[in-house]
């Protein structure tokens, strides 16, 4: 038990102190299923692109072009749902991902651009192509524009988990739970809640690949393979492993991920392709990567937590305010190991800034309204940093490769 | 007794060189067969070409008398051949399990057989009596059992050919006689091991059969029984081997470096060294004996500014230096030849030109008035390096990297005597080099001396260090345990001091 909570301070306290402040009626919006289902469906795509991030850099192809390619998928999937419906229009995203994925592979390993180089050109490129694809093909549409489609019509459906989450007409446990206003025990009904009703196939479908990811990464000869490349792809070439292919198919795979982000945002979201709507969710998507220690579930955690705070900022700015108190929490704990650790400079840095988010939070009813908009940013920001504990990225990534150079 | 390997005028060119000139070579299954030879010999690229990850011009390869055609190593795998570079191919991030089996299986998303296959792993460590667990993960380990992993990871491909290249450079010496050990199992079982180095002794030691390669050509093949230490060194770099230069006692009495009562800034609780004095005078040698990790590092870095100290004085002529950063202490006067040359010594990347400057940047020697690089000054002193000291280069606007490690050194430890300097820290000056290039180095290091440049010499080597230095102190734990004249020690008395047997 200590060992456990030594392991996972730093999202257990996080957690507590949550709970805590949301038993104050003004904030009682930090742990609804609602605020939890907007979170997931607002870090799904986050997720997603975290997920592309990963398989593109484990195999050592650094992929700063998944922006682009999650654009790719905004267009495609629109394109694609609006002609034929949403799933040819997941289909589609995932193929206008991959296809940009091909070309920042090509660039990377055939012709070793440099990595940053090649993907700050697919980014650029992508929403050239985007705005031209979009003249191009609803130029007979009385809504034509060149930066948004026309809107997408059809459903998916839903799921809601039956008995414990009230789907098919049957009772709702967490739901009964949620009501009951116990502290923890409703709180975490919530999130159940949250995450078990009202989930669209596609979501259900993106957070399957995720244990998906996780299995083919650490249980398969092919994942096995895949890691040793990013790790060690001389070795890995001297023992048989076709080290091009692999990487092809990594950064290929990393743009099918990114494109169905690109797709769910279009198909779960807006309804309608529009120009910027990734608004840079392929860069956090790489951040929570990072976070993520380059693992699937540390991913989702870390594109949890941006959704969590993403989803408060759009329900209530009450919560928002609640939000300074979580910071100044891990802050704290943050110093805390600092001064463990003997870095007294930081400790008292962190210190400092813990006091004065605490001072903010007292003295204020609420958050200024140009603060909540960049909440979610801030906080993963301040998670991101904090979290650097033992990060481990692939020891040969964003180095160039040839075959049969010694190094 | 069958033939394990036949070599049939193996030749190999690569543009301006001839790294393999009709090598001839017969190995016997169930040897242990050494190649020696210096750097450049052709030694790596043989056995490159053996190992089917370069393919020869001319000449033909017979494995078991099958003659055999290598397009990549899957295929000299395939046929029984395992290779253990000098440079472990292993990822930290792996597992020891994972890094064994990588390739093992075709890239399918079947699910790994992870328990059949420890299970097979297992039983090749008890055979050979090599414990290993399986579920550790590569960077827990030390370096010899990182080399076990790669013995193991060719033996479980049903290698019955080993190639060891330069195995013993990495480890110390009871992970030698560990390694020997297991080869000489090895070898019980019948498999037939190929073992590269530079290190004559522990070959005359392992070896069943030495061959011995020059500029590309294979000099000849003898008996371990049959030769002695000086004739495979000669036959190496053929001729004969320069003769010992004799110490000559020098009387200059001016203190260049005093370190009083110097002690190691904690790291993670644990202090590198304490309380260390000595002195070194003008043309003064003074050698530091000690097993690796017993504070000889820290102290070369702590007299460079690099390593914090807590207490104590270091004086450079009459001048404390402890409040000097590393960039002021080097211009007044310290070079520094570090141990590894490639990650501190160069810029791999870039020019020997370039490289001149590094240490001297922020010197006027290299800096003009309105801080412009002098790269014609750059220029004429890297030339004046590479004839100096014989490097073996095209020309000074040849990237380091391109040199071999021999040259890489005779740059580095070139461009620090050329720097003039008052006091050159030495650390590993000749690691990992041939005897042609040692001789060189040890001969201007003598040069440099005797013009009165005080040298801490820092080495592993101890007929380096007995032949080298004036006095030489042992480290061990962080403490200067002893003192001794070098016209009395020997390697046995200051191992017997280095591991504290005695004190």
């Amino acid at each position: 038990m200590i060992s456990f909570i030594r392991k996972n301070y730093l999202i257990i306290f996080p957690i507590i102190v949550i709970v805590l402040i949301a038993q104050i009626e003004k904030y009682d919006q930090l742990t609804t299923s609602g605020t939890f289902g907007a979170a997931i469906r607002l870090a799904i795509p986050i997720c997603l692109a975290g997920l592309g991030g990963m398989f593109s850099e484990r195999t050592g192809i650094v992929n700063i072009g998944l922006e682009g390619m999650m654009i790719m998928g905004t267009w495609f999937g629109a394109w694609a749902a609006w002609l034929y419906g949403p799933w040819y229009g997941i289909l589609a995203g995932i193929f206008g991902g991959a296809l940009f994925g091909l070309i920042h592979a090509v660039g990377t390993v055939t012709f070793q651009v440099d990595h940053i180089v090649s993907g700050v050109a697919i980014n650029i490129l992508a929403a050239g192509v985007a705005r031209f694809l979009n003249v191009v093909a609803y130029a007979d549409q009385p809504t034509q524009s060149s930066t948004q489609s026309p809107r997408i019509d059809g459903e998916v459906g839903d799921f809601t988990m039956p008995y414990l989450s009230g789907g098919y007409d049957t009772p709702s446990l967490f739901g009964y739970l949620q009501d009951l206003n116990y502290p923890f025990i409703s709180d975490f009904a919530g999130l159940l809640l949250g995450a078990s009703s009202n989930l669209s196939y596609i979501s259900l479908f993106a957070l399957t690949l995720i244990p998906i990811a996780a299995w083919i990464l650490w249980s398969t000869p092919f994942g096995l393979q895949m890691r040793s490349v990013g790790e060690l792809p001389t070795g890995s070439e001297s023992l048989g492993v076709n080290v091009y292919l692999m990487k092809y198919i990594g950064v290929i795979i990393s743009g099918g991920f990114a494109g169905l982000a690109g797709a769910y945002l279009v198909l779960e979201s807006s309804g309608i392709y529009r120009e910027g709507q990734t608004a840079g969710r392929g860069f956090i998507g790489l951040a929570s990567m990072i976070f993520g220690n380059y693992r699937p579930f540390g991913i989702f955690m870390g594109s949890g937590l941006f959704g969590f705070a993403d989803a408060l900022q759009l329900r209530s700015d009450d919560a928002v305010h609640g939000l300074l108190v979580l910071i100044s929490v891990i802050l704290l704990i943050l110093a805390i190991k600092q001064l463990i650790e003997k870095k007294y400079i930081n400790a008292s840095a962190s210190i400092v800034m813990s006091i004065g988010f605490l001072i903010w939070f007292l003295n204020s009813e609420t958050v200024p309204s140009e603060f909540v908009y960049f909440t979610p940013h801030l906080t993963t920001l301040i998670v991101l940093s904090s979290a650097s504990q033992k990060l481990r990225m692939p020891q040969k990534v964003g180095q160039p490769y040839r075959k049969g150079e010694l190094n | 007794m069958t033939l394990a390997i036949e070599l049939s005028n193996i030749s190999k060119s690569f543009p301006g060189v001839k790294a393999n000139d009709k090598i001839n070579l017969k190995i016997q299954e169930g040897t242990i067969h050494a190649i020696v030879g210096e750097n450049g010999a052709g030694k790596s690229t043989l056995m490159k070409i053996l190992y089917g990850m370069l393919k020869q011009d001319l000449g033909s390869i017979k494995i078991f008398d099958k003659e055999v055609n290598f397009a990549s190593p899957k295929d000299a795998i395939s046929k029984g051949i395992g290779m253990v570079h000098q440079h472990f191919m292993l990822a930290d991030n792996l597992s020891v399990l994972e890094s064994i089996i990588l390739g093992m299986d075709r890239a399918s998303l079947k699910v790994l057989n992870k328990s059949k296959y420890s299970d097979e792993i297992n039983q090749i460590t008890e055979k050979f009596s090599m414990p290993l667990n399986v579920n550790s993960m590569i960077d827990e380990l030390g370096v010899g059992e990182k080399q076990r992993v790669e013995i193991i990871k060719v033996l479980f491909r049903g290698a019955k050919i080993l190639i060891l290249d330069e195995p013993t450079a990495v480890l110390v010496p009871q992970e030698v006689k560990e390694l020997f050990n297991n080869l000489k199992n090895l070898k019980d079982s019948g498999v037939t091991i190929i073992f590269i180095s530079h290190k004559l002794d522990e070959v005359l030691d392992i070896a069943d059969e030495i061959s011995v390669m020059r500029g590309g050509k294979h000099i000849d093949t003898v008996s371990s029984n049959s030769v002695s230490k000086i004739e495979l060194a000669e036959m190496m770099i053929g001729q004969n081997l320069p003769s010992p230069p004799k110490r000559e006692k020098q009387s200059k009495e001016k203190i260049i470096l005093s370190i009083n009562n110097l002690s190691a800034e904690e790291v993670n609780g644990k202090k590198a060294f304490s309380s260390i004095n000595f002195s070194i005078k003008e043309g003064e040698v003074v050698g530091i004996a000690g097993v690796e990790g017993n504070g000889q590092r820290e102290l070369a870095e702590s007299i460079l500014g690099i390593h914090k100290i807590e207490s104590g004085e270091i004086i450079l002529g009459q001048e404390n230096i402890n409040d000097l950063n590393t960039r002021d202490r080097r211009e007044s006067g310290i070079s520094f030849i570090p141990e590894d040359r490639q990650s501190q010594g160069l810029l791999m990347d870039v020019s020997l030109s370039e490289n001149v400057i590094l240490g001297k940047q922020s010197s006027s020697k290299y800096k003009s008035r309105y801080s412009n690089i002098k790269f014609g000054e750059a220029d004429k002193n890297s030339n004046t390096v590479i004839e100096n000291f014989d490097v073996r280069t095209p020309g000074n606007e040849t990237l380091a990297l391109a040199l071999s490690g021999g040259n890489q050194q005779k740059f580095v430890v070139g461009r620090e005597i050329e720097n003039k300097p008052q006091l050159l820290i030495a650390s590993q000056p000749t690691r990992g080099i041939d005897i042609g290039a040692q001789s060189l180095i040890w001969n201007k290091l003598r040069l440099a001396r005797d013009h009165g440049l005080g040298v801490l010499l820092i080495s592993a080597d101890l007929d380096e260090l007995i032949g080298l230095s004036d006095r030489l102190y042992v480290i061990y734990e962080g403490n200067l345990v002893k003192e001794l004249d070098p016209e009395n020690a020997t390697p046995e008395i200051l191992g017997s001091y280095m591991t504290g047997i005695k004190s």
